[in-house]
C-alpha cells in the first residue's frame, strides 16, 4: 500500500516537472578560462537559462553545448568564481574568461547532506572556514581548530593532555538534562559520524574526543550551521547545530604530491603564583617525613643545619617539553572521468606531564568516477588508528600536591624499580606506572550514486558507516613483594575494556527543478534518512596478581566483569523546497517526519519544518555604489528531539558487584522513564542582515538569534521514597538567545602587500524558563573543595546556566532572598578577628562566558606571509580548584603571609568597623595567642568565594610566519611549490586568573560542568617549524 | 540503468515497509525488565548488612567507639551532616523489598514473603529510629512524586505488623524455598524464625517508657528467639568485597584515614573508668606502635599525632576486621541484654543470667581464652550479683558488645548518654545548645525533591519512643 502511495506521488511529480521544450537546436563550442591564472577551469557549470540544457566544462575548460536559438542566454558559474550570463547570439564559439569572486562574498556553504549553496540564498547564518585556516592553526584535533574562528561558536580546550577533548558549543547549552551531549552533529562528507568523548571510569585521564580521530589535513573546508533552521534537514541529531566536514578530493589535471611536516614543542603556558620561603612540615616545624609538603620551617632556617634541603623548584621541573611530530603525504589527480585523492598521516605526540603521549595514524583514499553525463559515483574511506597513555593527570597533578617542595621529584624511583620517596607517593612514578592506555581503530566510509536522467531530476543515493573499536587497557601495579616498598596499589589491577561502535546511514533523495518564468526558479528535494547506531562495551576487570608485575586477566585472583550494549534506530522522511525569484529573493521550506526507537511507539514519529527568507535588495534597489552587496534574512525553525536508547519504563539491575557466592542480586533501577515520553521541541526564530561595501573591501554581517528548547527530556531527581531517584520525563524549557556580528575586509590588496582581516564577536543569554513543579533545582556537578568549600554547578528557574554555588563570608545587610553573592557589602569579622563564613550556598558566579570572540589577521608580502589569530572569552568565573589545594597546603604566594599580623577588613556584627589585629601563622603566635591551623588552613581554605574567580582570558591562539619560495628559484627543482614556516600557539596575552590555563576543565568535552577546573591538565603553549612542498 | 531503479526502488520499499520492525529495538538489553525473588532476596540480604554499617559508621561516633582524627569531624561533633546516600540505600532496599513481597505472594513464595517482611520491619525500623517520620505509605510505587510522611508512631505499628505477618508466612508451606540466595541465613527458615522474634524484642524495648511497652510480651517474645551464637543474623563477606570495616582499616593504613578509636572507649576498658582490664580490648582494636592503647578525644582531633602508630585504630585482621568478617545485624548476644534490661525489675535473677550470658557471648565470639573469660567474669565490678545488678551495668557491657552497632545509639538516646565518663565532644555543634544529638538531618536530596513534606526539625527533636 505504501510503496504504491510513494509511487503515485512521484508519478505526479513528475508530470507536473515535465515542461521543458524542444526548439531549433543549434552548437556552441567554447572555452572557458580563469582570468587569475589565464588556465582553463574544469567543472564549470553552464545552464541555458529558461531551459533545462546545460553541460560542465571538461579538463581544459572546453565545453559543447546545442542551443536552441540565438537569444539564448548562458550562464557561467563556478564555485569562487562570479557568474557570469552571456547571450550567445550568433556566434559559434564562446570564451569566456570568469573573474574570480571577492572573499566573503557569493561563497558556497556546503549545507544539510552535503549540498553546496550559494551562501547569498540562504535565510540563516552560515559560515565557512577554509582548509588554510584549519591547518594554519596546527591544531591535532580539528574541533580546537575552530577556535575563534566562528561566530557563536564557543570551543573549548579541556586540557594540555595529548589528544585531549575539545569541547564545542553552539549558541548556548539547550538542554537542562546534565548528563545531555550539548554539542553539534559532525558530518564528514554527508555522513554523520561519533565525536563522543568516553572518559575513563575512575581518575580522570584526558581522552578524545573522537573526532580527533580525521586528520586536520585531509579538511577541504568546514561549515559551521549554527540554528535550527541551518540543521531542520538533518533531524534530532543535529538539534544543537552541525559542524559539516568536507575532505578533499582530487582534482582533474596533472598528479599532485603534498607533502607537509612539522615538529612542535610544547610548555606549560601558566603556572600559578607560588612561594618559595616554606618547607616539608607542619606549624613552621621542619619534619622531613611529614605529610605536609609546605607548611614547614622556611628553608633558609633549615639550611643551616641540613645542608641539602633546598626549594626544588618541582613545578616548573615535573614537566617536561612536550614534542609533536606531524608528517603528511598526500597525492590526487584524475581526469573528466574519474579523479583520486589519496593521503597518509602520522601524528606523534608527547606531553608535558611525563609519559602521556598520542599517536595517530591515518589513511585516506576517496575517489569518485563519473561514468556518464547522466551518472556518476564516487566513494572515500577514511581510515585511522590512534590512542596513547593517558595519564591520570588530575592525580598526578593532587600528588604534586601534597609532595614536599624541599624533595626533589623527579628522583622518583629506585634501583630496584621500587617508589623513591619520604612516605607520600611520588607523582611521576604513579604516571609512569599506572598507565591506561587506549588504541582505536577507526573506518569512515561513504559511497555516494547520483544519477541525472534528465536536466530537471536526480537521483542520489549515498551510504556513509563509521565503525571504531577502542581497546583499552589499565593497570595499576600492586606490591612487588620487596620489603619497604610504598606500592600504587595494595591489590594491584588491571582492567581491559572493549568498545565497538558502528554508525550506518544510508540517505537517498530525488532532486527535482523547475523553472516557471525566467524569474521563478524551484528546486525540490524529497528524501529518506535512516540511521542506526550499535555500541557495546564489555569491562574486565582483573585484581590480586599472582605474580607481580605480570598482568593478564588469567593469573588474576578476584576477575570482574560486566556488558553494556545499545542499539538505537532512526528513520527520517523530508522534503525541501528551495524558490528563488529574480535571484534576490529567497525561499527554503523544508519539512521533516523522523521515526524513533528511543521513544514509545505511538509518540515515537513527529513531525517540523522550517521556514527561511533571503532577500537580496542591493540586487532589487537601487543603492549607492559604495555598497556591493546588502541581504535581509529571516528564519523561523522548529526541530524535534529524542532521547537514548533503552530509558523507558521501569527495570531492574544488576549491581557491579555481584556474582558473589554463585548469586546474581538484583535491585531496582532507580531510573525511571516515563512510558509517556514525548520528542523534544526546540522552536528558534533567527534575523539577520549581510552587507558588503567598497566592492568587497569590507563587509559585516550581524545575526539574531532566540530559541526555545521545551518539553525537554530530562531525568528528573525525585524523593528516593517514590521507588526511584531519577524520573525521565518531558519536563522545563531552556532559551538562548544573542547577537553575533561578523566583520571581515581586505584593507590592502596590491601586487606586493594584501592584509586580510576577519572578526567575530557573539553574545549569549541563557534562561532556564521551567523546570518541573515542585522541582527546585537541578544539579549539573559538584566539586570538592577543603572544609566546606565544595561547589555545586546548579540550574534554577529563572536563572542562566552555570551558576555555581558555594559558601562565602558573611556580610553585613545581606538580604536573606538574594540568590546572589553580593561583594560590595562589608564582610563581617568574628571576634577572634578572624571572617565569619557562612555554609549558605550562594552563586559566586557563572561559568558560561558571556561574551565571546576573534579576530584572524593575514598579511602577504611578496613571498612573506604573516598570520595570527586572536580569541577571547569574558564574562565568566569558575572554581579554582587548584587554588584552594594549593592554600590547603601553603604553596599559594600568598601564604608566604604566614607570620604576618593582619586587621582584616570588615565590620563586627553590630556595625562597627573591625580593628582586632590577628596573626595568619600557626600554632602559637607572637602575641600569646593561640592559632591552631593558622589563617590559611581554618578560615580561607574553608570558604568557596575565595576560589571563584574570573576565568576570561585573550589568547594568541595561533601565529604564523611562512615564505613560499619563489617560483623562479623552484624551477631547477622537482618542487612545484615550497613553503616553510614557523609558527605558536596558545599564548596566553591576558588573564586575571591565578592559576594553570583557566581553559583547562576536568570534566571532558562530554561533561557539562564547566566551569569546574578540578586538577586539569594544564594547558600548553607550542612552538612549530613546518615545510611544505608540492610536486 | 534498469538496475540502478530496481535497486532504488527497492532500497525505497524495504526502507517503507520494514519501518516498524525495524524500529522495534528499544527493549533495554542490558537492564531486565523483570527479576527473580532470589536475585531480589540476594541484593535486599547483602544491602541491608550494609546498611546497619552504615548507620553504625555515623553513630559509632555519637556513642563514641570511634573518634575523627581530625579536629571537629561532623559526625564527633554532632554536626547536621548530609546522609543523601544513607537515604537513598535503605529506601533503595525497601523498594526492593516491595517488589520481592508482591512477586512472593504472586508465586505463593510464603518464606520469601515472609523473609522480605521482617527485612522490611528491620530496614523501616532502622530509617524511623534515625530519621524519625519519613515516607512509607505513598511510598515506593510511584503513586506520588512527593510522598507524605507517615508519624514514626505509626510506622512503628507496621514493623511489628510486618514482623507478625513474616512469622506468621515463614511457619507456613511455600511454593518456593529459601536457599544460599539468603546471605543471612543461607534458607534456615528457624533461623529466621529466631530473628523475627530477636527483631521483635529490639523494637519493642525502643517503646520502654511509652504507653506501648509490655516487658512480659518482649519477655515472651525472647523465649521464642536466638538461642545461642549459632543464631546470629549476619552477612559473611567475600573475597570480591571486603567487610567494609575491613576496608576502613586498610584504607586507614594506606593513609586514608578513619576508623580511629575514642578515648571514651579504650578508657572504658582499658581500667581508666572502670577497675576491670577488659580482655577484649585488644581483640577488637589495635594498639600503637609501643603496645599502648591511645584513644582521641571526640571531637579534638589528633592533634600532633603522626598519621600512623601513635595512636588506636581499626587495624586489620581482627574479629570486626578482617576481610572476610561477619557484618553483625542481629545478635544472640544483643538480645540477652535486651532480656536482662526487661527481665530487670520483674526477674532480677533472669535479668543477672542473661547479663552474663550476654557477656560470655560476646566473649566467645570473640574466642577470648576460657581463663580471660573467667577472670572478667568473676571480678565483682562485673558479677556484682543479682541484686545490684542495675541498667548501667547492663548498658555498659551491651555498650561493649555492641561495638560499632547502630543499636547503641538507640540505647543511648534511651539512656541519655548516660555512660559513665561520657562527655560531650569538643568543638560540639554550636546548634546543640550543649546537648547530644537526637536524631539525624533529612538529607539534603529530600528536602529540594521533597522539600514541601520534609517536616521542620532540629537535630534535638526525638523520636517519638524518646520523646
Amino acid at each position: 500500500m505504501k510503496k504504491n502511495f510513494t509511487y503515485c506521488l512521484l508519478t505526479l511529480l513528475l508530470l507536473q516537472f515535465n515542461g521543458a521544450l524542444i526548439a531549433q537546436q543549434s552548437t556552441v563550442n567554447g572555452k572557458v578560462t580563469s582570468a587569475e591564472d589565464q588556465e582553463g577551469l574544469p567543472g564549470v557549470s553552464i545552464v541555458a537559462e529558461g531551459t533545462g540544457t546545460g553541460t560542465v566544462t571538461d579538463l581544459d575548460g572546453n565545453f559543447s553545448l546545442n542551443v536552441s536559438g540565438s537569444n539564448t542566454v548562458l550562464v557561467f558559474s563556478y564555485i569562487g568564481f562570479a557568474t557570469q550570463s552571456v547571450t550567445v547570439g550568433n556566434q559559434q564559439t564562446l570564451n569566456v574568461l570568469m573573474q574570480p569572486e571577492a572573499k566573503g562574498l557569493d561563497e558556497f556553504i556546503v549545507t544539510a547532506f552535503g549540498i553546496s549553496q550559494e551562501k547569498k540564498s540562504l535565510g540563516y547564518a552560515a559560515q565557512n572556514i577554509d582548509a588554510e585556516a584549519i591547518t594554519k592553526t596546527k591544531q591535532p584535533n580539528i574541533v580546537n581548530s575552530l577556535q575563534g574562528q566562528a561566530a557563536g561558536v564557543q570551543v573549548t580546550n579541556s586540557g594540555g593532555a595529548p589528544g585531549q577533548s575539545a569541547r564545542i558549543i553552539i549558541r548556548g547549552i539547550n538542554s537542562l538534562d546534565p548528563g545531555a551531549n550539548n554539542q553539534p552533529l559532525f558530518v564528514v562528507d554527508g555522513v554523520p559520524v561519533d565525536n563522543s568523548t568516553i572518559e575513563s571510569t575512575g581518575t580522570p585521564r584526558g581522552l578524545s574526543n573522537r573526532m580527533a580521530d580525521l586528520n586536520p589535513n585531509d579538511v577541504a573546508s568546514i561549515s559551521v550551521l549554527k540554528g535550527a533552521a541551518a540543521t531542520a534537514l538533518y533531524g534530532v541529531r543535529a538539534a544543537n547545530g552541525a559542524v559539516i566536514v568536507t575532505t578533499k578530493k582530487g582534482k582533474a589535471g596533472e598528479v599532485r604530491v603534498n607533502y607537509n611536516g612539522s615538529v612542535g614543542f610544547e610548555t606549560l603556558n601558566q603556572l600559578p603564583k607560588l612561594q618559595d620561603k616554606y618547607g616539608q612540615g607542619f606549624s613552621g616545624e621542619y619534619q622531613p617525613t611529614s605529610f605536609w609538603p609546605s607548611w614547614g620551617a622556611p628553608i633558609s632556617e633549615v639550611q643551616q643545619t641540613v645542608a641539602d634541603h633546598k626549594y626544588e623548584d618541582n613545578w616548573n621541573r615535573v614537566f617536561n617539553t612536550g614534542i609533536q611530530l606531524d608528517n603528511n603525504l598526500s597525492i590526487s589527480g584524475g581526469n573528466e572521468k574519474a579523479t583520486f585523492y589519496g593521503s597518509f598521516g602520522n601524528l606523534q605526540q608527547e606531553g608535558i606531564i611525563p609519559f602521556s603521549s598520542w599517536n595517530r595514524t591515518t589513511a585516506k583514499l576517496s575517489g569518485s568516477v563519473k561514468v556518464s553525463e547522466k551518472f556518476n559515483f564516487s566513494g572515500s574511506v577514511n581510515y585511522s588508528n590512534s590512542g596513547g597513555n593517558r595519564v591520570p593527570h588530575d592525580r598526578f597533578m593532587e600528588r604534586m600536591m601534597y609532595w614536599s617542595e624541599t624533595t626533589d621529584v623527579r628522583d622518583y624511583i629506585n634501583e630496584d624499580g621500587t617508589m623513591r620517596t619520604y612516605s607520600n607517593t611520588n607523582p611521576i612514578y604513579d604516571a609512569r606506572f599506572a598507565t591506561y592506555e587506549d588504541d582505536v581503530n577507526r573506518v569512515i566510509g561513504n559511497i555516494n550514486f547520483n544519477y541525472m536522467p534528465t536536466e530537471w531530476l536526480a537521483f542520489s543515493y549515498r551510504l556513509g558507516n563509521d565503525f571504531y573499536s577502542d581497546q583499552r587497557t589499565e593497570i595499576t601495579p600492586g606490591p612487588k613483594g620487596i620489603d619497604g616498598e610504598v606500592p600504587l596499589s595494595s591489590t594491584g589491577y588491571l582492567e581491559e575494556n572493549r568498545i565497538n561502535s558502528r554508525d550506518l546511514t544510508s540517505n537517498f533523495y530525488i532532486t527535482l527543478k523547475k523553472q516557471f518564468s525566467p524569474d521563478l526558479n524551484t528546486s525540490l528535494r524529497l528524501g529518506n534518512d535512516i540511521f542506526e547506531r550499535k555500541y557495546d562495551r564489555v569491562t574486565a576487570r582483573g585484581e590480586n596478581f599472582v605474580i607481580p608485575d605480570f598482568y593478564n586477566l588469567n593469573a588474576a585472583s578476584q576477575i570482574f566483569a560486566s556488558q553494556y550494549k545499545t542499539v538505537r534506530r532512526l528513520v527520517g522522511f523530508y522534503g525541501d523546497l528551495m524558490v528563488d525569484y529574480k535571484n534576490y529573493l529567497f525561499l527554503n521550506i523544508t519539512g521533516r517526519n523522523d521515526i524513533t526507537s528511543t521513544l514509545p511507539k505511538n509518540n515515537n514519529s513527529f513531525f517540523y519544518s522550517s521556514f527561511n527568507l533571503g532577500y537580496a535588495f542591493s540586487e532589487n534597489i537601487q543603492l549607492p555604489s559604495w555598497v556591493t552587496f546588502g541581504k535581509l534574512r529571516a528564519s523561523w525553525a522548529q526541530v524535534g528531539k529524542d532521547t537514548e536508547p533503552h530509558i523507558l519504563g521501569s527495570t531492574y539491575v544488576s549491581p557491579s558487584i555481584f556474582p558473589l557466592n554463585g548469586e546474581v542480586g538484583f535491585t531496582r533501577n532507580s531510573v525511571y522513564g516515563d512510558p509517556l515520553l514525548k520528542p523534544e521541541q526546540t522552536n528558534s526564530i533567527e534575523f539577520g542582515l549581510q552587507t558588503a561595501f567598497f566592492n568587497n573591501r569590507a563587509n559585516f554581517d550581524v545575526t539574531y538569534y532566540k530559541s526555545n528548547a521545551k518539553d525537554q527530556i530530562i531525568p528528573v531527581p525525585v524523593s528516593d521514597a517514590t521507588g526511584y531517584s531519577s524520573y525521565i520525563t518531558n519536563a522545563g524549557e531552556i532559551q538562548n538567545s544573542g547577537f553575533e556580528f561578523i566583520l571581515g575586509g581586505s584593507p590592502i590588496e596590491n601586487s606586493d602587500f594584501s592584509w586580510n582581516i576577519t572578526a567575530n564577536l557573539s553574545i549569549n543569554n541563557n534562561e532556564i524558563k521551567a523546570i518541573k513543579e515542585g522541582i527546585d533545582e537541578i544539579v549539573v556537578g559538584t566539586q570538592y573543595g577543603y572544609s566546606g568549600s565544595t561547589v555545586t554547578m546548579k540550574l534554577l528557574e529563572g536563572e542562566a546556566y552555570g551558576n555555581i554555588f558555594g559558601s562565602s563570608y558573611q556580610r553585613l545587610g545581606t538580604d536573606p532572598d538574594n540568590l546572589f553573592l553580593d561583594p560590595s557589602l562589608p564582610i563581617i569579622i568574628g571576634a577572634n578577628g578572624f571572617p565569619v563564613r557562612t555554609g549558605t550556598q550562594l552563586i559566586l558566579g557563572n561559568a558560561v562566558p558571556k561574551w565571546i570572540g576573534g579576530i584572524r589577521n593575514d598579511f602577504t608580502y611578496k613571498d612573506f606571509e604573516l598570520s595570527f589569530l586572536i580569541d577571547f572569552r569574558t564574562g565568566l568565573e569558575q572554581y579554582n580548584q587548584y587554588a584552594n589545594f594549593l592554600s590547603a597546603f601553603g604553596k599559594n604566594e600568598f601564604t608566604e603571609a604566614r607570620e604576618d599580623f593582619r586587621v582584616f577588613e570588615g565590620v563586627l556584627a553590630d556595625g562597627s568597623t573591625n580593628t582586632k589585629e590577628v596573626w595568619l601563622g600557626q600554632g602559637t603566635g607572637p602575641d600569646g595567642e593561640e592559632y591552631g591551623a593558622g589563617y590559611w588552613r581554618n578560615y580561607y581554605r574553608t570558604t568557596s568565594e575565595n576560589f571563584v574567580s574570573d576565568a576570561s582570558f585573550i589568547k594568541l591562539r595561533n601565529i604564523t610566519i611562512g615564505y613560499n619560495l619563489n617560483p623562479d628559484l623552484l624551477e631547477r627543482t622537482p618542487f612545484r611549490t615550497a613553503r616553510v614556516s614557523i609558527a605558536a600557539n596558545n599564548i596566553i596575552l591576558y588573564t586575571p586568573w591565578d592559576g594553570f590555563d583557566p581553559e583547562s576543565f576536568s570534566a571532558g568535552a562530554g561533561g557539562n560542568a564547566i566551569g569546574l577546573t578540578g586538577l586539569g591538565y594544564p594547558g600548553v603553549q607550542s612552538f612549530f617549524f613546518n615545510l611544505n612542498l608540492g610536486l | 540503468m534498469k538496475t540502478m531503479y530496481t535497486i532504488l526502488g527497492l532500497m525505497f520499499f524495504l526502507a517503507l515497509s520494514s519501518c516498524e520492525n525495524f524500529l522495534d529495538v528499544n527493549e533495554n538489553p542490558n537492564n531486565p525488565q523483570d527479576a527473580p525473588i532470589s536475585g531480589l532476596m540476594t541484593n535486599a540480604t547483602y544491602e541491608t548488612s550494609l546498611n546497619v554499617q552504615a548507620i553504625g559508621s555515623i553513630s559509632s561516633h555519637y556513642v563514641q567507639y570511634l573518634a575523627s582524627p581530625n579536629p571537629a569531624g561532623a559526625s564527633d561533633i554532632m554536626d547536621a551532616s548530609n546522609y543523601s546516600g544513607l537515604w537513598f540505600d535503605l529506601f533503595n532496599v525497601m523498594t526492593d523489598l516491595t517488589d520481592l513481597m508482591q512477586k512472593a505472594e504472586e508465586e505463593e513464595a510464603s518464606h520469601y514473603l515472609g523473609a522480605g517482611q521482617i527485612l522490611m520491619a528491620l530496614n523501616l525500623g532502622m530509617t524511623v529510629d534515625v530519621f524519625g517520620d519519613v515516607p512509607y505509605s505513598e511510598g515506593f510505587d510511584f503513586s506520588s512524586v512527593t510522598p507524605v510522611y507517615d508519624v514514626d508512631r505509626a510506622l512503628y505499628s507496621e514493623v511489628f505488623n510486618l514482623l507478625d505477618q513474616g512469622l506468621q508466612n515463614l511457619t507456613g508451606e511455600t511454593a518456593v524455598s529459601l536457599d544460599n540466595d539468603d546471605f543471612i541465613f543461607n534458607g534456615d527458615v528457624s533461623a529466621w524464625i529466631k530473628f523475627a522474634n530477636m527483631l521483635k524484642a529490639r523494637f519493642m524495648l525502643h517503646t520502654k517508657g511509652t504507653d506501648a511497652y509490655n516487658a512480659q510480651e518482649i519477655l515472651a517474645t525472647i523465649d521464642n528467639g536466638m538461642m545461642s551464637n549459632e543464631d546470629d543474623a549476619t552477612v559473611v563477606f567475600f573475597e570480591q568485597r571486603f567487610n567494609p570495616w575491613a576496608q576502613d582499616a586498610i584504607d586507614n593504613e594506606n593513609l586514608l584515614l578513619g576508623g580511629w578509636i575514642s578515648t571514651q572507649f579504650i578508657e572504658a576498658l582499658d581500667g581508666t573508668s572502670y577497675t576491670t582490664m577488659d580482655p577484649r580490648l585488644s581483640l577488637m582494636i589495635g594498639a600503637t606502635d609501643d603496645g599502648e592503647y591511645i584513644g582521641v578525644t571526640n571531637g579534638a582531633g589528633r592533634g600532633n599525632a603522626p598519621e600512623q602508630g601513635a595512636r588506636s585504630t581499626l587495624i586489620p585482621g581482627q574479629y570486626y576486621t578482617s576481610e572476610q568478617s561477619p557484618l553483625l545485624i542481629a545478635t544472640y548476644a544483643e538480645q540477652k541484654f535486651i532480656e536482662a534490661e526487661v527481665a530487670l525489675e520483674s526477674d532480677p535473677e533472669r535479668a543477672y543470667a542473661a547479663y552474663l550470658e550476654g557477656i560470655t557471648a560476646h566473649m566467645d565470639m570473640l574466642e577470648v581464652s576460657g581463663d580471660d573469660k573467667m577472670a572478667y567474669l568473676n571480678n565483682p565490678e562485673v558479677s556484682m550479683g543479682a541484686t545490684s545488678l542495675t541498667v548501667a551495668d547492663i548498658m555498659k557491657e551491651k555498650w561493649v558488645a555492641l561495638f560499632l552497632h547502630p543499636e547503641t545509639w538507640n540505647d543511648a538516646r534511651r539512656f541519655d548518654y548516660g555512660y559513665k565518663d561520657m562527655t560531650l565532644p569538643e568543638n560540639l555543634n554550636g546548634n546543640l545548645n550543649g546537648q547530644y544529638i537526637r536524631r539525624l538531618a533529612y538529607p539534603d536530596n529530600e528536602v529540594s525533591r521533597n522539600g514541601s513534606n520534609v517536616p521542620d526539625v532540629t537535630l534535638l527533636d526525638r523520636i517519638w519512643w524518646n520523646e
